[in-house]
């Protein structure tokens, strides 16, 4: 577990080839982000800022508010306040699919998919909504097959017959097939293995390798901090900390609230 | 989870796809073929049947499109009414047959946006009552409308078809059903299929996945409210009367559902298939067990959807509801 930290030098001395061109990472900008659900104000005061090709964690407790800023970021709640960047364009009033046409790829929590569509048609719903994935989705597909290759061989499975690790792949897969450049990711450890988180956690670790920026929410604190090279740590809906991931597992206060050190 | 099975990729075999399509070429030869065929003394009779057939068809099929985007709809009876109404007025005002079709067909289509907008936040039962007082208030309001303009609750008289033709009015509606079943295709091959698909499953996960949801719901209700619309206009100039209650009727909106779900729902081939075995078995039903036959009818209906739940076309098609062709 040790070794699980992807190196620090990037994304400067990133490898490019023919695929990780078309995903180069966007930088996302969260700026006094508020946001809710009718009067219930969830969000507070949100800033997090994940730099191209950077991999950065959002922890925090239940109800901390890390799903509900993912969903404003994708366009799914509306803010009440703040401001929300991609790529240098200002996406804090986009629809969905305005986000997903910039680039934005959404691992929902919970993983939401069709249950009654075999995993190659999950994954191909995934492309069908950018005209530059659809042209691409052959290649994309055989790149989810490389990263994931129990997909290859459930292919023609329905999806809803999957292991809940094997789900989360196919979770990962279909966002990729959207060929995003930055890969939000909400808990994906959730109800895994530790195997399986372990499997998913490397798989996105490679993604965000080939420069795919990538921001994860999670409650596995300790392997999501070894992971990322920035966390910031929200509590009720508030960044109260940030750092890198190795200054955040040093921090007593982290330690004692969400590693039970 | 660590031992990997080695279970080899199965060699590929006739996808359903090639055996729907290659179903699908050998039901429009047969149909083409039939008007032509020695249909002796009971000729007309038979061409009735066949037309009321392709036009069950066209019904079932428009159904099932707006079905594939999660929208079940019993408004398809208004449809199909402002059609035949639609058609029957801009007779009336003078405007050649050619152009009244598609014109009542537009019609049909830019009233469906009014409803699929309203309807838009609502989904299963709420949708499908709400679709079901929509086809009230449109009938409602046909009715009522000036004795001089729409003939009230005693109906308009609507000029026949190409002069009565029966041979060329089966044609016209096997050419109607044609083009049914070409938008059915295109859209299972475009990216209306994955956006209806995405949908239908769950609205929220769509949404996150770029589907423009208002956009494509209205999409479905554009496109299906279109044909079932031209389906209207063949009833319309067939049967040269149109009343509100029989062309507003409910069965007109049932009847699309059912014989969706016995052929096999979001294919293209299940709704025809289902069309011609229910029109078929009706016509045979109802001359062998004569006053009977509405209860033998329904019965085999029941045991079919409990011993074929996906249908006709499910009978040689896995488990699945992702949308064949």
């Amino acid at each position: 577990m040790n070794e699980t930290r992807p190196e620090q030098s990037r994304p400067d001395g990133l490898k490019q080839d023919a695929t990780t061109q078309a995903r180069a990472g966007q930088e996302l900008v969260i700026e006094h982000l508020a946001a809710g659900y009718g009067k219930v104000q969830v969000l507070w005061d949100v800033s997090v800022r994940v730099g191209p090709g950077e991999f950065v964690a959002m922890i925090g407790a239940n109800g901390a508010g890390k799903t509900t800023t993912l969903r404003a970021v994708s366009g799914v709640v509306k803010p009440t306040g703040g401001r929300i960047q991609l790529g240098g364009r200002d996406i804090t009033r986009a629809a969905p699919s305005e986000v997903v046409a910039l680039g934005l790829g959404h691992v929902p929590e919970g993983r939401e998919l069709f249950a009654m569509m075999t995993v190659r048609e999950n994954l191909e719903l995934g492309a069908a909504m950018r005209p530059e994935a659809r042209a691409a989705q052959q290649d994309t597909l055989e790149q989810v097959y490389r990263l994931f290759p129990r997909l290859q061989e459930r292919s023609k499975q329905m999806a809803g017959t999957l292991s809940g690790g094997e789900q989360q792949m196919v979770a990962v897969g279909r966002a990729l097939m959207g060929l995003p450049s930055i890969l939000v990711v909400d808990e994906p450890s959730l109800g895994l293995s530790p195997l399986m988180t372990q499997t998913v956690f490397e798989a996105l670790k490679v993604v965000n390798a080939e420069g795919v920026s990538v921001l994860l929410v999670e409650q596995n604190v300790g392997l999501s901090l070894r992971l990322a090279h920035r966390a910031y740590v929200l509590e009720n809906g508030q960044v109260v900390k940030e750092g890198t991931g190795e200054a955040l597992l040093a921090d007593p206060g982290v330690r004692a609230a969400y590693l039970a050190l | 989870m660590s031992a990997v099975s080695a279970r080899p990729v199965p060699a590929r075999r006739p996808t359903f796809a090639w055996r729907a399509l290659l179903a699908l070429g050998i039901f429009f030869v047969l149909a083409l073929a039939f008007p032509f065929l020695p249909l002796g003394d009971r000729r007309e009779f038979l061409l009735q049947i066949g037309f009321f057939t392709l036009v069950a068809g066209i019904m079932a099929l428009s159904w099932d499109l707006l079905a594939r985007s999660g929208q079940v709809s019993l408004a398809h009876a208004a449809f199909y009414g402002l059609g035949a109404y639609g058609y029957a007025l801009l007779l009336k005002a003078g405007v050649p047959w050619g152009a009244a079709m598609p014109l009542a067909a537009l019609t049909a289509g830019f009233v469906s946006l009014l409803l699929g907008g309203v309807t838009m936040r609502l989904s299963g039962m709420y949708f499908a009552i709400a679709t079901l007082a929509f086809t009230e208030v449109v009938r409602t309001v046909i009715q009522n409308l000036p004795e001089s303009v729409a003939g009230g609750a005693n109906g308009l008289l609507v000029p026949a078809l190409l002069g009565g033709n029966s041979r060329g009015q089966y044609l016209l509606a096997l050419a109607l059903l044609l083009l049914t079943v070409g938008v059915s295709l295109a859209v299972r091959l475009s990216k209306l299929h994955h956006a209806f698909a995405a949908i239908r499953q769950g609205e929220e996960t769509a949404r996150v996945l770029g589907v423009n949801v208002v956009r494509y719901k209205l999409a479905a209700f554009f496109l299906s409210s279109v044909l079932a619309a031209l389906a209207g206009v063949l009833y319309a100039g067939k049967t040269f009367f149109i009343s509100p209650l029989d062309t507003f009727s409910l069965a007109n909106s049932i009847s699309p559902l059912t014989t969706s779900i016995f052929g096999g729902l979001y294919t293209t081939l299940g709704p025809i298939l289902g069309a011609t075995v229910l029109r078929v078995a009706e016509e045979l039903l109802h001359n062998t067990v004569k006053n009977g036959y509405l209860v033998v009818y329904g019965l085999v209906l029941m045991l079919s959807i409990l011993w074929l739940p996906r249908g006709i076309v499910g009978l040689w098609r896995r488990g699945r509801q992702g949308g064949d062709l």
